[in-house]
């Protein structure tokens, strides 16, 4: 899987049905496919004949304090026994608690309780899906006093005890050293080589009180040069253009997924 | 409670209420105006979100009462029940009881009917595609699991329809046409509304609820003298409601 891959949204099932599209691979969220059976598990059955999937979850919430119920697993693993994805990945956040779920990837303070807590859910979720799995690197607007981890210190961790592999959001990064101050490129030096196994482009929106990560838009030109640092860092690394509010025509993602098989192709060519 | 427990306590006051948050601001390192503000986008993306799915799920509810109004309501509905799943398609199983407390949308009495139906036919969406496993009315004929059953004094079936987006004839309803038995059903992928004759809904319920078929069929009599179960039977495997189990496999 070490091309470029596209986002697989309702809006483009039908452009993806028609005729072979020039996407390397499709990565779903998981929790869209929850069902039982309908439209949706229908063309994700159909398009995997001819696109290596990658499930994303964005609903299990991995770092909450609070208990995990196991109904979440449950239906992630139903999905992933059914459709065999190439990746599975999740996020390094929080969501749940108090009765309720917040549906948002909320950040973590990074602290060796956060750590230790986020490599047994990452385990034991690995143990369920028996397989293993990627965690995202979220965009954050603030950042805790108690931090007292490097986020590229956490994640590297993180991947060394749970044996996850690292999905590196580079937009991510670069939206957090705008709103927190955080150095892209030192975390990106801290997460070990052989850890990342997918990248993640997407665009964001620079808000008055601070940079907001929308998936809304075109990859910003700073988030490219990041780009180019990871893929000199990490190497040739799956790479997901992400496109989730105000989706433009498929031809626009597709545009932007041969932007960075171009840059894929230089930089493993220097 | 641990450190990681009470600050994500914290932080999930300040997103919930906004009372909560100049309290919450100090555990982060912005100042507190930076704080606050960063706390309302993600308190608007939580509210966004939720709103989203709501829309999603009752597309008719919304375009009955508007687009703004909506977004109150469904603001409203985050605020009494929050959402429990991170599967947002979950959010949104008690608006019809909802609505029909909801002292805005008192004068619309059939919007708790209509968010009633938009639940089945969100939950029909997604409903299995094999049959119900041990519901069968004879050897090889087995009920689906995609659809729902409904009965209410209002014309569901007419208002789902001249709600479609692509339902082309005369926009009006008869909110006068008497009480309604309705069938929510998927024959493939795309979720439809109908009427019932009262012998069908009688015989689908006691089916459904696991009755032999003489019971449901004695139960459908006597609700319609005249119901007929071959041309029922005939309509249904068409409409997806019963399926042969052997050929589906």
């Amino acid at each position: 899987m070490n091309t470029v891959g596209v986002g697989l949204r309702a809006v483009h099932y039908e452009d993806f049905l028609a005729c072979k599209r020039d996407a390397g691979w499709l990565e779903v969220h998981s929790e869209n496919y929850f069902g039982a059976g309908g439209y949706d598990l229908h063309v994700l059955r159909r398009l995997r004949a001819d696109y290596p999937i990658s499930a994303h979850g964005v609903g299990l919430a991995l770092g909450s304090a609070a208990p995990e119920t196991g109904a979440h697993v449950a239906k992630l693993k139903r999905l992933v026994d059914a459709i065999e994805p190439a990746l599975v990945s999740e996020h390094l956040c929080w969501g749940r608690g108090f009765g309720r779920h917040f549906n948002d990837l909320l950040p973590l303070p990074y602290t060796q309780e956060a750590l230790a807590l986020m490599a047994a859910r990452v385990s034991a979720l690995q143990e369920a899906l028996g397989r293993r799995i990627l965690i995202e690197n979220v965009s954050s607007y603030l950042e805790y006093r108690a931090s007292d981890i490097p986020e590229g210190e956490f994640i590297a961790e993180l991947s060394r005890r749970s044996g996850c592999g690292v999905l590196l959001d580079v937009n991510n990064l670069y939206v957090n050293q705008l709103n927190n101050g955080t150095d892209a490129l030192a975390t990106m030096s801290a997460i070990a080589r052989e850890s990342v196994a997918e990248i993640h482009l997407a665009g964001h929106l620079v808000a008055p009180h601070c940079v907001v990560d929308t998936h809304g838009d075109r990859v910003a030109e700073p988030v490219w040069a990041l780009y180019n640092a990871a893929l000199e860092r990490f190497g040739m690394v799956a790479t997901l253009i992400e496109w989730d509010t105000d989706i433009p025509p498929l031809e626009v993602l597709l545009d932007e997924a041969r932007r960075a098989r171009a840059l894929q192709a230089e930089a493993c060519c220097v | 409670m641990s450190e990681l427990a009470a600050l994500q306590q914290a932080f999930g006051a300040a997103i919930a209420s906004i009372d909560k948050a100049a309290e919450t601001a100090a555990i982060f390192r912005a100042g507190p105006d930076a704080a606050l503000a960063r706390l309302a986008v993600y308190r608007g993306n939580v509210v966004g979100a939720c709103s989203k799915a709501l829309a999603g799920a009752y597309p008719i509810v919304a375009k009955i009462v508007g687009e703004s109004f909506f977004e109150g309501l469904a603001r409203e509905y985050l605020r009494r029940f929050p959402s429990t799943s991170g599967d947002l398609n979950e959010f949104g199983a008690s608006l019809a009881p909802f609505v029909a407390r909801f002292e805005h949308t008192r004068d619309l009495p059939y919007l708790p009917d209509v968010a009633r139906m938009e639940w089945l036919a969100h939950r029909m969406y997604y409903a299995s595609d094999e049959p119900e496993a041990g519901l069968r009315l004879a050897p090889r004929i087995h009920l689906s699991a995609r659809f729902a059953l409904l009965t209410s004094p209002w014309p569901l079936a007419r208002i789902w329809e001249v709600h479609q987006d692509d339902y082309e004839g005369e926009f009006s309803v008869d909110f006068e046409a008497g009480p309604e038995c309705i069938l929510v059903y998927r024959p493939r992928f795309r979720v439809l509304v109908g009427t019932l004759s009262a012998g069908s809904y009688r015989f689908l319920e006691r089916a459904r609820a696991g009755a032999p078929v003489a019971t449901a069929l004695e139960a459908a009599l006597v609700a319609e003298p005249g119901f007929d179960l071959g041309a029922a039977l005939a309509a249904w495997i068409g409409a997806g409601v019963i399926v042969n189990a052997e050929e589906e496999k």
